[in-house]
């Protein structure tokens, strides 16, 4: 290897906590090896867990040029409510339009449903006197003594966290600014951000939710990005140190300590990336990304090698949603996982989900006084997992509990038998989790048949091969180290900015001189940012975008723009170019309807080297003696019995290798089911690529 | 099902027996492909909304969401419905089997697409364009998909009150708009012709046929994937697991007659003249019967709905207390439920009554019965709330490009009633609307020559109780440009009531500013034709919810928190609450 500069030697180190596991990828460019570590979390102090993921990967802080962080402080700052004391400064006449939100009553003939309830009291939303047109026109001038006067009131309150809001600010930021400028003046230890920063899209109450929820949980979260900045420099870390955003492009720590709402689904996003890097590597196109952990299971598409991005998230479920209106991975979530309980209802309709038995109690089979039968109970039942395979044999699994909860609870009273009670609970969890699969894509007018699934997470490849076929899709891929695919996703992400920018006009209308203003704007903005970061990227990449629609239309699609459309002042190409963007997603276009540009966007990313896929030792195809360790009944419906099914050691596998199903191949944290009709082989960087058999 | 007209003489809906149309032995479905098929039901509705939503070009549809998606067995009885809005709970399912009616099963063939807006048969407005599918499958009729959208405008008069359906706009008889996959090109000419801004009719009519082919395409896939009698079999299963749920907890209720009365402030032409509202629930076993036969008579103003949505009114109350979280939403969950109503009431009108404010009266109704049920479940039950759209019609010519617009301020959140436990919720949607959003305010000033001056919680507008009524809201919208506007609210005069000695809430209210000069003490809350010049301003406010239990009673630790939000005054807190502050 020629080393061209003292950063490609030295170690890139990822790190993403989750709930109940702390995982550390790191990549070693001399050795050209990918080491893993897996360690509980601490909650008392979260970077103990990482230092202690760093030493089970047998690495160091010292060695390493790059620390890339996920987690979920963020998002649990927000669902649990542990944030700040913030206030909320807003456009006079407009206090009280977080708590009107949206109005709905998506649950609507449920007489006891409540609404979203906002990070920021009432008490504390405060008003300014100031008002824009929709122009950006000054309508009432800001009076900055009643900015005063809100400053005085936020002081004697004791707030730690300030949200500035003003009506149309996206058209002219100069109210905000200034009215961010008085407030760190008055309130100098105070966080205070501007709506403005985080999102330039029309949607006050949307835009509102963003900025109180930076203002919520910014104190917190900028307090952790700090603490284990100081950890890092005190273990001899001399590197950057970047954080994982929900698009899954990464930012700067100090970044991050300002714009903490950028980091909210930081976890999901990696394991996307993850994905995308695998594409790359294997020359697919397209892809459904399918994480399924314990309470939840989430899918993301790659489409044309990118990743797709949503505008909006709603925080906290659609009915109590608090919006958060910023680029983030479209991840289409159901509440199937491992720990989902099946309940039969008073008329006798049998459910799996969305409640969970979580960690603890967890299922009846962890023997932790869990009494209910959950999915994971269902796969040992039927033979799936192995009682004492589970996390490479650490945790024992009882048995016997799993089949009595499931006997009890649904077998007996549905008059069946516990193996087809076992069997049917597995088939609603895929059903359902087919659902996220394919929402996520048809959502875009996309065919999710069409597309391989790349299966992770702990319980991902269990029961992909089952979505697989309820979809019709032919090709499953599951990754190495499934259970660690966050992580190393973190490795191939890259810098990113994203700036949006509400820019309403008709396209026929469109002056290109104003509208290369604005991108060239946003250009400059995300290039300061990148600047700041001080990491200098192998190459910076600037992708164009406007959301658009038909004159009339609500919802805009986001449409990439090459830069020679813009620089020719090509109507008639970006319109066409609509036309099919449309079309793909809806079916239909309007070639002679008008058009109109809602947003620009732009998004810069520093190209970060990445570090290669490592290939493993190659073997022939059938796998060595090392790798078969043993049979044991499984229970297909297929087949309608059990039957004695070969058990495969992942470790152990070699490239090449191949195996059909029904087989069962373990590794520590996860175990991949071949059910009967599929074939898989394990490519040179030892994914295992499976053919899906077809549904019965 | 009620598509045959009601006589004079009280009829009442008789409950159908659970069906056994086939001789032999009928395919089965287990309680796991039951479950698979609930969710596959679920998540076919719910494709058709999305792609409704998202393809629609007003924003009643993608922004209000007025509209309703559904899958309906060869029938017409309803598998799933996506709201929408709650009060479209019938209008799909008469609409199809009016159409099976029309056509008899021999006329109805693949690649049709039937279309409608009668008011009389979809029970609401003229604006609600209904398309309906019929999905074969292996040759036979096996199920319909319908979408019931609501279009801007569909001609007729602008502003004022309407005294007939004629003055309402276009009328299109049940007709095939597309005929073994030929589109009627004719049909769609004479619509083109009738309505002010076609090419907006035109886009929402594609995405309503792209939301029900999108119906269609997916429960084929699920027939492909489970076959027919299976599929169909769990259908049926799920109807009876819903009909199960709704008798259980309709035994659960005391046995006994139920009364209540209300009224509605005015018709908008006789100034100040109430309809009455009263109801009666007869409760028995496992059965209920609303009985809606002493309602007000059809009125001249624009308030009078169909029978379809005299209906709609008891089914929907009726869910609401016994089966309010059991999806999807489908016919099992009403077979145990009788409805009682005479033709001429203000929610069984015949032509030629008015009907483009349909949504306002049947709302209250519902109110009512939840009044009238407080006594014998006051733990299901909830105080009155605002029971308005609170909307504003708008139009005029714009200075941007010198086009008519057609605009609205609201819907308008509202204050619902307290419960038992709880709170009333504030600035939320009326019964009528469900899974309804109000309009961004940064977008409505980008499309419309407004500017909103206020829009907040009206403070102390929820009634006082032990537990409060929500707060309704106030908006102040100011003209930047010559506006035209019309308000038809009600519920002025007969403010959100309070249960078991709770108090009631604000009132509706509506006002204008002109040349500076506050006007807010009108008669009633309907202004009409009214024309504002720059710088002249609408007001809407929305009541409160009712209270429910004495204020008195009410937590003092509440009571301050209320002060410190400023939801409850400190006057008021004193005076009523009777709280040492």
């Amino acid at each position: 290897m020629i080393v061209r500069s003292k950063q490609n030697v030295r170690t890139r180190l990822a790190s993403d906590i989750g709930g109940t596991f702390t995982d550390v990828a790191a990549f070693d460019p001399k050795s050209g090896r990918l080491l893993l570590g897996k360690t509980l979390s601490t909650p008392a102090d979260l970077a103990d867990g990482i230092t202690r993921g760093v030493e089970k990967a047998g690495t160091t802080y010292a060695d390493a040029a790059l620390f890339l962080h996920g987690s979920t402080i963020a998002i649990n700052t927000m669902l649990e409510r542990t944030g700040a004391k913030a206030g909320l400064l807003i456009t006079e006449g407009f206090r009280d339009i977080y708590e009107i939100g949206r109005i709905n009553r998506p649950d609507a003939y449920n007489l006891f449903f409540t609404k979203h309830v906002p990070l920021i009291e009432r008490a504390l939303c405060l008003e300014v006197r100031e008002r824009l047109t929709a122009e950006g026109d000054v309508d009432t001038p800001l009076d900055e003594d009643s900015v005063h006067k809100t400053c005085d009131r936020l002081i004697a309150e004791g707030v730690q966290a300030v949200a500035i809001m003003l009506f149309h600010c996206y058209r002219n930021p100069s109210h905000e600014s200034r009215v961010k400028a008085i407030v760190q003046a008055r309130l100098p230890h105070a966080f205070v951000t501007a709506s403005h920063e985080l999102s330039q899209e029309y949607r006050e109450f949307e835009r509102c939710s963003t900025v109180a929820a930076n203002a919520f949980i910014g104190p917190r979260v900028s307090q952790y990005i700090a603490s284990i900045d100081a950890h890092l420099h005190r273990s001899g870390f001399t590197g950057h140190f970047l954080l994982v955003q929900s698009t899954g492009g990464l930012y700067e720590s100090k970044q991050a300590q300002m714009q903490c709402v950028r980091m909210l689904e930081s976890g999901p996003a990696a394991g996307i990336v993850g994905a995308q890097a695998l594409c790359r590597t294997l020359g697919l196109p397209d892809a459904v990304a399918f994480d399924m952990g314990g309470t939840t299971a989430k899918a993301g598409v790659i489409y044309r090698g990118e990743i797709l991005t949503a505008s909006t998230a709603l925080i906290g479920g659609y009915d109590h949603a608090l919006p958060v209106q910023i680029p983030m991975v479209d991840v289409f979530e159901v509440g199937t996982g491992g720990g989902s309980i099946a309940t039969i209802g008073p008329t006798g309709a049998l459910h799996v989900g969305p409640h969970s038995a979580g960690a603890d109690p967890g299922p009846a089979s962890y023997g932790r006084g869990g009494q209910l039968p959950t999915v994971t109970d269902a796969n040992l039942v039927l033979g799936r997992l192995g009682a004492d395979r589970f996390l490479g044999g650490e945790m024992q699994l009882d048995t016997g509990a799993a089949e009595k909860a499931i006997r009890d609870h649904i077998a007996k009273p549905l008059r069946m038998s516990l193996l087809q009670a076992a069997d049917g609970m597995l088939r609603i969890a895929a059903t359902t989790m087919s659902y996220a699969v394919k929402g996520v894509s048809t959502d875009r007018g996309m065919d999710a048949a069409a597309f391989p699934l790349i299966a992770y997470g702990g319980a991902g490849p269990l029961h992909a091969s089952a979505i697989a076929r309820e979809i019709g899709m032919s090709t499953l891929v599951i990754p190495r180290a499934p259970g660690h695919f966050c992580a190393f996703g973190m490795l191939h992400s890259d810098l990113r900015y994203d700036l949006v920018r509400t820019w309403f006009t008709r396209l026929v209308d469109a002056s290109f001189a104003d509208l290369k203003k604005v991108f060239d704007a946003l250009i400059a903005e995300g290039k300061e940012s990148l600047a700041r970061s001080q990491i200098k990227p192998a190459k910076t990449v600037i992708a164009y975008a406007a959301d658009m629609r038909y004159v009339g239309q609500e919802h805009p699609v986001t449409v990439d723009l090459s830069p020679d459309v813009i620089r020719k002042r090509d109507r008639d190409a970006i319109k066409d170019h609509f036309g099919a963007v449309h079309a793909r997603r809806y079916g239909t276009s309007a070639p002679k309807e008008p058009a109109e540009i809602v947003s620009l966007r732009i998004t810069v990313t520093g190209v970060m080297k990445k570090p290669p896929l490592e290939p493993i030792a190659c073997g022939g195809p059938t796998p060595s003696r090392d790798a078969a360790s043993g049979t044991r009944p499984v229970y297909f419906a297929e087949l309608g019995k059990a039957v004695r099914t070969p058990v495969f050691a992942r470790d152990a596998l070699r490239a090449r290798n191949r195996i059909k199903g029904p087989a069962l191949i373990e590794e520590y944290a996860s175990t991949t089911v071949l059910l009967p009709g599929d074939a898989m082989r394990v490519d040179d960087f030892g994914n295992l690529i499976i053919a899906v058999g077809r549904r019965r | 099902m009620p598509t045959s007209k009601a006589t004079k003489s009280t009829k009442a809906k008789t409950t159908r027996p659970p069906r056994r149309q086939t001789a032999g032995p009928r395919i089965q479905a287990d309680a796991v492909l039951t479950e698979i098929v609930r969710n596959g039901v679920l998540a076919v509705t719910e494709e058709m909304k999305t792609n409704l939503m998202r393809t629609a070009y007003n924003m009643i549809i993608y922004e209000a969401l007025d509209f309703t998606v559904g899958l309906f067995t060869a029938e017409g009885d309803t598998i799933s419905i996506g709201l929408g809005l709650p009060s479209f709970i019938r209008g799909m399912s008469e609409t199809i089997r009016a159409e099976l009616k029309k056509f008899g099963v021999d006329g109805i063939e693949p690649g049709d697409i039937l279309v409608t807006n009668d008011a009389y048969l979809t029970g609401s407005h003229l604006h609600h364009f209904t398309f309906s599918l019929p999905i074969f499958y292996d040759g036979k009729l096996t199920g319909w998909t319908c979408c019931m959208a609501h279009w801007p405008d569909v001609g007729g008069v602008l502003g004022g009150i309407t005294t007939d359906i004629f003055a309402e706009g276009i009328q299109i008889p049940i007709m095939k708009y597309r005929k073994a996959g030929i589109v009627n090109q004719e049909l769609v000419d004479i619509i083109q012709m009738n309505v002010r801004i076609p090419d907006r009719a035109m886009g929402d009519l594609r995405a309503q046929i792209i939301a029900i082919t999108t119906g269609e395409r997916r429960f084929t896939e699920l027939l492909q994937r489970y076959g027919r009698e299976p599929v169909l079999a769990a259908i049926r299963n799920i109807m009876d697991q819903s009909e199960q749920a709704a008798r259980a907890h309709t035994r659960t209720i005391p046995d006994g007659t139920y009364e209540a009365e209300s009224f509605m402030d005015d018709d908008g032409v006789e100034v100040g003249k109430r309809i009455p509202i009263k109801v009666r629930i007869i409760k028995k076993g496992d059965e209920m019967t609303i009985d809606l036969t002493e309602v007000g008579r059809q009125v001249r103003g624009f308030f009078n709905s169909g029978i379809t949505t005299g209906y709609a009114c008891a089914q929907v109350a009726y869910k609401c207390l016994t089966s309010p979280t059991d999806y999807p939403i489908n016919e099992g969950s009403f077979r145990s439920l009788k409805v009682k109503l005479v033709e001429g009431t203000v929610v069984t009108a015949v032509k030629p009554a008015a009907m483009r404010w349909w949504m306002t009266f049947p709302m209250t109704i519902i109110d009512t019965v939840f009044k009238a049920m407080a006594g014998a479940i006051p733990e299901r039950s909830i105080a009155a709330h605002h029971a308005d759209l609170g909307v504003a019609m708008l139009h005029g010519i714009s200075p941007g490009d010198g086009r008519l617009f057609l605009s609205s301020v609201g819907p308008s959140g509202g204050g619902w009633g307290a419960k038992h436990n709880a709170d009333g919720t504030s600035a939320t949607v009326c019964m009528n609307d469900g899974d309804t959003h109000n309009h961004p305010i940064e977008q409505l000033e980008a499309k419309t020559p407004i500017l909103f001056e206020r829009h907040a919680l009206r403070n102390d507008s929820g009634g006082a109780g032990r537990f409060r009524g929500g707060l309704g809201t106030e908006q102040i919208v100011r003209a930047r440009a010559p506006i035209n506007f019309n308000i038809q609210v009600d519920r002025m005069h007969c403010a959100p009531w309070g249960l078991a000695g709770g108090h009631a809430g604000a009132g509706n209210q509506v006002g204008v500013r002109i040349d500076g000069m506050l006007k807010d003490d009108f008669l009633n809350a309907k202004v009409l034709s009214t024309r504002l010049k720059q710088g002249d301003a609408l007001i809407i406010r929305t009541g409160g919810g009712g209270g429910f239990g004495k204020p008195e009673e009410r937590d003092p630790a509440k009571v301050a928190n209320d002060v410190r939000q400023g939801y409850v005054s400190p006057a008021v807190a004193k005076d009523t609450y009777k709280a040492k502050l």
